[in-house]
């Protein structure tokens, strides 16, 4: 009986068997890409989005300590009512904008648009805080949002008053 | 490796040996856990960059804690599978 005839019909092998005998590679040849090394990976991955996130969260407390300080704008007799004086603060390269909205009463904001970080002005026609960007408007009491994209308020500048001169006293947030 | 079953020679391969019933489910079902763990992580970092952008402090930290812990787990998942010899199914 030749070899041939000795081999058990194809048919009759298991559906594995079958398979094996037409694709003869080992398993180490299966192994490109295991589900231990896709887990591998995925640790990798974590590890990653958490560093991201972490380098965030110290980014923030590190940003906290510095917010401001007392410094001086104006001379408040300087500034019309309806009136605005731009200014800086916190830093050198922050813009900001002081609001005169009454015969005693100041308003100041961060010059920094919260959509897309455009120079706000005061536009005088309107009596409104815009954003030329996208046409954020901001109202001059409060720094709310009015209309267009930005998502949030304005941050406001505390004042403080002090023989005839104004000061910037702290950033907030809100 | 426990098992070369392709043969050249002619003769019949061997069984694999079969993992226990419902073993590969379970294994799946961990690792879609784990890539559901980890959009969740992705989320995260979302809303930290929103929150960072918000001036708020306490957020990210949370987002952080979270994150790590997600993290934390993954990496205890993989050492407890490198402590078991690996069996192919």
């Amino acid at each position: 009986m030749s070899t041939v005839d000795r081999e058990e019909p194809l048919s009759e092998r298991t559906r594995d068997e079958r398979w094996r005998v037409e694709f003869p590679f080992g398993w180490d040849a299966d192994e490109l890409v295991s589900r231990r090394h896709l887990l591998q990976w995925s640790v990798w991955v974590s590890g990653a989005l958490f560093a991201s996130t972490g380098l965030l969260a110290v980014l923030a407390r590190a940003r906290q300590r510095r917010r401001g300080g007392l410094r001086a704008i104006v001379e408040a007799s300087a500034v019309p009512v309806g009136g605005v004086q731009y200014f800086a603060y916190p830093r050198p390269d922050d813009p900001a904008i002081l609001v005169r909205l009454g015969e005693r009463r100041f308003a100041a904001y961060s010059g920094r648009c919260t959509h897309l970080s455009c120079a706000v002005y005061w536009d005088p026609e309107r009596g409104r805080l815009v954003c030329p960007c996208h046409q954020g408007i901001f109202h001059p009491e409060t720094g709310d949002v009015l209309a267009g994209p930005p998502p949030r308020p304005l941050p406001s500048i505390a004042l403080r008053e002090e023989g005839g001169m104004l000061y910037a006293v702290e950033e907030v947030f809100r | 490796m426990t098992g070369t079953h392709a043969s050249t020679n002619g003769t019949a391969p061997e069984e694999p040996p079969r993992p226990p019933p419902g073993q590969p489910a379970l294994v799946m079902l961990g690792l879609g856990v784990g890539v559901l763990l980890m959009a969740i992580q992705l989320w995260l970092l979302t809303v930290a960059l929103n929150l960072y952008l918000l001036r708020e402090e306490r957020g990210p930290l949370l987002a952080t804690g979270i994150s790590g812990l997600i993290f934390l787990g993954g990496v205890i998942m993989l050492r407890v599978l490198r402590r078991r010899p690996r069996r192919r199914v």
